[in-house]
């Protein structure tokens, strides 16, 4: 199978691919990162809600710029609604570039209302504890915002706080999933429960208006 | 020899000297009715506060040096007195101790970084919050006792007819003839230390994440006793009467059984840390 067949079917391949698609994947490195490359985009695309409707300048932009990548040609016909006409070859770059765009606006969206993305971690087998996992331990974006408040408000307390709310992500970890993994545990609830409980008082002390 | 010892005692007496010129007294009495509630905010400095004569609540506080004053407010029931820190003010500068008597019946909030925070000899509720401050609370009875550290240590010792919540992250928490209702202590790193009877027919719950915890109880103890760490290993020094749980006992990682007549309820919950219930 040549790069020019395996494209030409790339768009109606979903998620399986034939024993033909296969091997051209395993000896062509660029329809290989072509395939991850839309996978990447259409995993992230999942966490878009669907309320989030791109606005109309989105759709624009697109259009512009397939025109401007000649992918659009004006139909020669008396209809005064223009079609598109796409050369087969290059039919798979609507959805990626559809896909790029709604990805790349949302993404300026949310960063408008102010809600940060928090990276998402590959979680650790249950029931391993990770204290010992807290110079690695990744910080949320509200952890952050909290950190430079104290910074500010009480710069010597910030390396105090930033070890404890490392310490307290950790517990939370751990016990998210030991209830995962057996959500009748009332043992296990009991130890999230905590954990949170812990994690409110970090940000309620550090919060506390009535220390100067 | 001798002559360069009688300079150094001379530099320490006159150093003693020039620090105890910089620092200054300051005494503020309040009249208070019933179950008055008293607040003190300070955050460089200790906190002490016990009982006194009447109605009143007096203060004396020590300030260490012109860059921290005290303020105050008052209402019929309500005192409140905090450390105002001036600018360029730090640990040392801002640093203020005060002494409060108050009523044995008052509501007491106190809120330090640093501390040291006492209390000792009330019956009325206290909430006593320190950043890395150690807590010390003692011989109190009936009141609700709510303290919280990041990391300073904690110890309750002789409480009675107490409801008492304990949460620290990391902070070791030692508990010394502590009865009540309720006795919740919650840490994650901190290791947590008992050593009383189990009894008013309460709820106690001994929980950390990494922590280790170690319970002491008499023989006599009348318990219904849980305990499981996930990963770290449980020990026990009683022979308990099985009964039945939501969780399988394995032996190393988990047991649970009574006591007596089971009055009290003992939860004993590590993640990782170590648990022993040790016998008096």
């Amino acid at each position: 199978m040549t790069c020019e067949e395996f494209q030409r079917v790339l768009p109606e391949l979903g998620s399986g691919h034939g024993i033909g698609q296969e091997e051209h994947l395993k000896s062509c490195r660029g329809c290989s990162n072509l395939v991850a490359d839309l996978n990447t985009i259409s995993r992230e695309a999942r966490v878009l809600q669907g309320s989030e409707e791109p606005s109309p300048w989105v759709w624009k932009s697109i259009e512009v710029a397939l025109r401007q990548e000649g992918l659009i040609q004006p139909q020669l016909s008396h209809s005064r609604t223009p079609t598109l006409v796409l050369d087969w070859r290059l039919r798979w770059l609507v959805p990626l570039a559809a896909t790029l765009l709604i990805v790349f606006g949302a993404l300026i969206y949310q960063r408008g209302t102010g809600q940060p993305q928090t990276a998402q971690q590959q979680p650790p087998p249950a029931g391993v504890v990770t204290a010992n996992l807290q110079a690695t331990e990744a910080m949320g974006g509200e952890d952050l915002q909290l950190l430079e408040t104290v910074g500010e408000r009480m710069p010597s307390m910030r390396d105090t706080y930033e070890a404890d709310l490392r310490s307290v992500n950790a517990y939370i970890r751990d016990a998210e999933q030991s209830a995962h993994s057996d959500p009748n545990d009332e043992v296990a609830q009991q130890y999230l429960q905590n954990a949170y409980e812990q994690k409110a008082m970090v940000y309620e002390m550090a919060l506390d208006r009535s220390l100067p | 020899m001798q002559r360069a010892t009688s300079y150094v005692v001379m530099l320490i007496v006159v150093s003693a000297a020039f620090a105890a010129a910089q620092t200054t007294h300051q005494e503020l009495h309040f009249k208070v009715g019933r179950r008055a509630s008293v607040s003190i905010v300070n955050q460089y400095g200790a906190i002490s506060v016990k009982p006194g004569p009447g109605k009143v609540v007096a203060v004396t506080a020590i300030l260490y040096s012109g860059k921290v004053e005290v303020d105050q407010s008052k209402s019929r029931r309500r005192v409140a007195v905090f450390s105002h820190l001036l600018e360029g003010a730090d640990a040392q500068t801002g640093r203020v101790d005060y002494e409060v008597l108050v009523p044995a019946d008052a509501s007491v909030t106190l809120h330090s970084t640093t501390g040291p925070l006492h209390v000792e000899k009330l019956h009325g509720d206290m909430m006593v919050e320190g950043s890395t401050a150690s807590v010390d609370v003692r011989d109190v009875s009936a009141g609700h006792i709510h303290i919280k550290t990041l990391n300073g240590p904690v110890t309750v010792t002789n409480v009675s007819d107490g409801l008492v919540e304990i949460t620290s992250v990391g902070g070791d928490v030692a508990l010394n003839a502590v009865n009540g209702s309720l006795v919740h202590v919650n840490s994650s790193s901190g290791k947590i230390h008992y050593d009383g009877d189990f009894g008013d027919g309460g709820d106690y719950s001994l929980t950390t994440h990494s922590g280790d915890i170690e319970a002491i109880a008499p023989a006599y103890a009348s318990i219904e006793v849980v305990a499981r760490s996930v990963q770290g290993t449980v020990e026990k020094d009683f022979p308990l009467q099985p009964e039945h749980t939501s969780f399988v006992p394995r032996a190393g990682s988990a047991f649970a059984g009574t006591m007596g007549e089971a009055a009290s309820s003992v939860k004993l919950l590590s993640f990782s840390g170590k648990i022993h219930l040790k016998k008096r």
